[in-house]
């Protein structure tokens, strides 16, 4: 056979492949949102800045939370800079006060709702550490008001750190692929007067962390509102929905929003900060509007299943620990003190399929949010130094098979595994 | 209208009377700072990087404990703690430990000793300050019994030689800072190494065998207008 023909031959063969090829890309191409979101308008158009449009901005942009994420710790307000650790490296978030050079003084009003909604700046697509997916579902007013209250912020000049991240998740190019795989806008926006839905799933972006992660941090449909571990810090967020949720009312669920506390505990971890950095702005209309739509979410595919026989694991070493270093506040049934202590009973940190929150608070302890709802917060001792990291295990091991049905065998080895805090 | 039971008024009226009451409400709220400050704030033998909190100006620990919210402090463990705590909040903490008397000590055994010149010169700058390099003396704020001065200056007296080694490191490299002007950062700043060490060596070799309380605001007036002078007082 000539060269030739072998070259035809193959050609023939890979030409099919190149073309199915191609065919896939453009359709997951087209299904990420097309060329649309690549495309940043321009052009000025003007949005109120009177005194009750900016109150009205404060107002969202606290319940979207924009200044916990783009704040460090003892820095300019909405200047950036705080560390996002994913799988991937970390990233920093972005200056987004009115500084024209450093902030996003010189966005216009489309360009500022385009990134909100397609997560694509003029710098390119950014990582989905932002919440584009959610913010898509804003409306285009409130997205108005919300920029028209960043622009009256102070501006500042900061740069935050660069981004440190693995090869290829360094390039934004890739950032495309991951959306060709994994991003799929919702084809209608949430209905507003939907009031729960649209803030929950909307402004509130209560899924990034309550949700069941996909690969690649991706966040499949099958996971919403499943709970999981939250990517980057040693924390697991419950699953959202009718079940998880049964032991509030919705009144009870609603004033937990806004306080961080509740007969069945008070927010930790994570939640803690939302609850202090902004769930305790909630109106106490929007705070049962949320509470009403979670308590009807049904439970996601991904979802974990409850624990299996419960065991009162007389005893065992984990109960002589539980004995002397629990009971005093906690109750020797695990039932709490009203106003003071939680129950352990029912408890997240004893239910839950993953042990991550029981030994965090018990290594590291804690105090509740301070706000109206619980002014004076009870604290919680941490025991690290009390406790070693096997009598550790043996306590959660106890608490987890008795109050949560969960077969619960963490080693001193999973407990230093967990040890560590993260304040950023 | 509903009537009440008459054992809830009882107790309404007793917590109403009884400031006592309250005060063991908030020691019993404070679980977490006792485990490693002491049930009474009175610290804890061996820790030196865990200071006692009795008795110290109730301004001054407000500082601190919005320090550690707001990242004007670095210490993981406080932050952890204090992080979403309010303004109201850490000042009746503050004021809780303010109240209690300062912890009585005999001077630190254990501390190194100073060679003759050494304490020499850790007197000097104790007492005197050091002009040429822009050190005012310890006594000139920290008071002539270095005992401290209401709102915002502590004592100096009862403190582990390598805790206040450590804090002049904060204030050199900026992990420490307190309200503008910061004093203490220009004071890390003017001092050399070996003389932070002796002058933190002789102070643990002090004793406060009387448990002196700081001096009353006013009582005294500082050579500069530092920001801890600004510390507000209790609620």
């Amino acid at each position: 056979m000539s060269l030739r023909r072998i070259l035809f031959a193959l050609a023939c063969l890979l030409l099919p492949c190149v073309l199915a090829a191609l065919a896939i890309a453009a359709m997951l191409f087209a299904r990420q949102g097309g060329i649309e979101p690549f495309r940043i308008p321009h052009g000025e158009r003007a949005v109120a800045t009177d005194a009750t449009t900016i109150a009205s901005g404060e107002y969202l942009a606290r319940i979207g939370n924009c200044r916990a994420c783009h704040t460090v710790r003892g820095g300019a307000p909405f200047a950036g800079g705080r560390a996002f650790s994913t799988g991937i490296g970390t990233v920093y978030s972005t200056n987004i006060t009115p500084d024209p050079a450093h902030g996003i003084g010189d966005w216009s009003a489309d360009e500022f709702a385009h990134v909100m909604r397609h997560g694509v700046s003029r710098r390119g697509a950014l990582y989905p550490v932002f919440p584009y997916a959610h913010f898509a579902n804003v409306a285009d007013a409130d997205l108005d008001v919300i920029l028209a209250y960043l622009r009256t912020q102070p501006a500042s000049a900061s740069t935050p750190p660069p981004n440190r991240l693995e090869p290829p998740a360094d390039s934004r190019r890739a950032l495309v692929g991951w959306r060709m795989l994994h991003y799929r806008p919702e084809a209608t926006r949430i209905d507003p007067n939907d009031r729960g839905r649209y803030l929950v799933d909307g402004l509130g972006h209560c899924a990034m962390c309550h949700s069941a992660r996909g690969e690649r941090g991706s966040l499949p449909p099958e996971g919403h509102f499943a709970g999981g571990r939250i990517p980057g810090i040693g924390w697991y967020a419950p699953p959202l929905d009718r079940v998880q949720l049964e032991r509030y009312s919705e009144q009870q669920l609603a004033d937990y929003l806004r306080t961080g506390t509740s007969a069945h505990g008070s927010a930790y971890g994570p939640m803690a900060e939302v609850v202090y950095a902004s769930l305790r702005a909630l109106t106490p209309g929007d705070a049962l509007a949320i509470a009403r739509h979670l308590k009807q979410v049904e439970p996601a595919p991904l979802r974990a299943t409850v624990g299996g026989e419960a065991n009162d694991d007389a005893g065992s070493p984990g109960a002589q620990v539980y004995a002397h270093a629990c009971a005093d506040c906690h109750g020797k049934d695990g039932e709490g003190k009203p106003g003071a202590y939680p129950p352990l009973q029912g408890s997240v940190a004893a239910t839950a399929p993953d042990a991550t929150n029981a030994v965090r608070l018990v290594l590291y302890g804690g105090m509740p949010v301070a706000t109206a709802g619980e002014p004076r917060p009870h604290t919680m001792p941490p025991f690290v130094q009390r406790l070693d990291a096997g009598e550790i295990a043996a306590v959660v091991n106890h608490l987890r098979r008795r109050w949560g049905a969960r077969d619960s065998r963490l080693t001193a080895q999973d407990v230093e595994s967990m040890q560590g805090i993260v304040v950023d | 209208m509903p009537r009440l039971p008459a054992p809830a008024i009882l107790f309404a009226l007793l917590f109403a009377l009884s400031p006592a009451f309250a005060d063991d409400g908030i020691a019993e709220r404070l679980a977490a700072c006792a485990a490693c400050h002491g049930a009474r704030g009175e610290g804890m033998q061996g820790a030196e990087y865990v200071p006692h909190l009795a008795g110290k100006p109730a301004g001054y620990l407000f500082e601190q404990l919005a320090g550690f919210r707001d990242g004007r402090r670095v210490n993981a463990s406080m932050t952890w703690l204090v992080q979403f705590a309010d303004d109201a909040w850490l000042r009746e903490i503050a004021a809780y430990y303010a109240a209690l008397p300062p912890r009585t000590h005999a001077a630190d055994a254990g501390a190194a000793q100073l060679t003759p010149e050494r304490r020499e010169r850790a007197e000097r700058l104790v007492r005197e300050g050091d002009r040429e390099h822009g050190v005012p003396a310890c006594s000139a704020c920290h008071g002539p019994d270095l005992a401290g001065l209401e709102p915002g200056i502590p004592a100096t007296l009862g403190l582990p030689a390598d805790y206040v080694v450590a804090q002049f490191g904060h204030w050199r490299n900026g992990s420490r800072r307190a309200r503008e002007p910061d004093c203490m950062h220009g004071v890390a700043q003017a001092l050399s190494p070996q003389d932070i060490r002796a002058v933190a060596t002789w102070l643990s070799q002090q004793s406060n065998a009387q448990s002196i309380r700081p001096a009353p605001a006013g009582a005294f007036v500082p050579p500069a207008r530092c920001g801890a002078l600004d510390a507000e007082a209790a609620p």
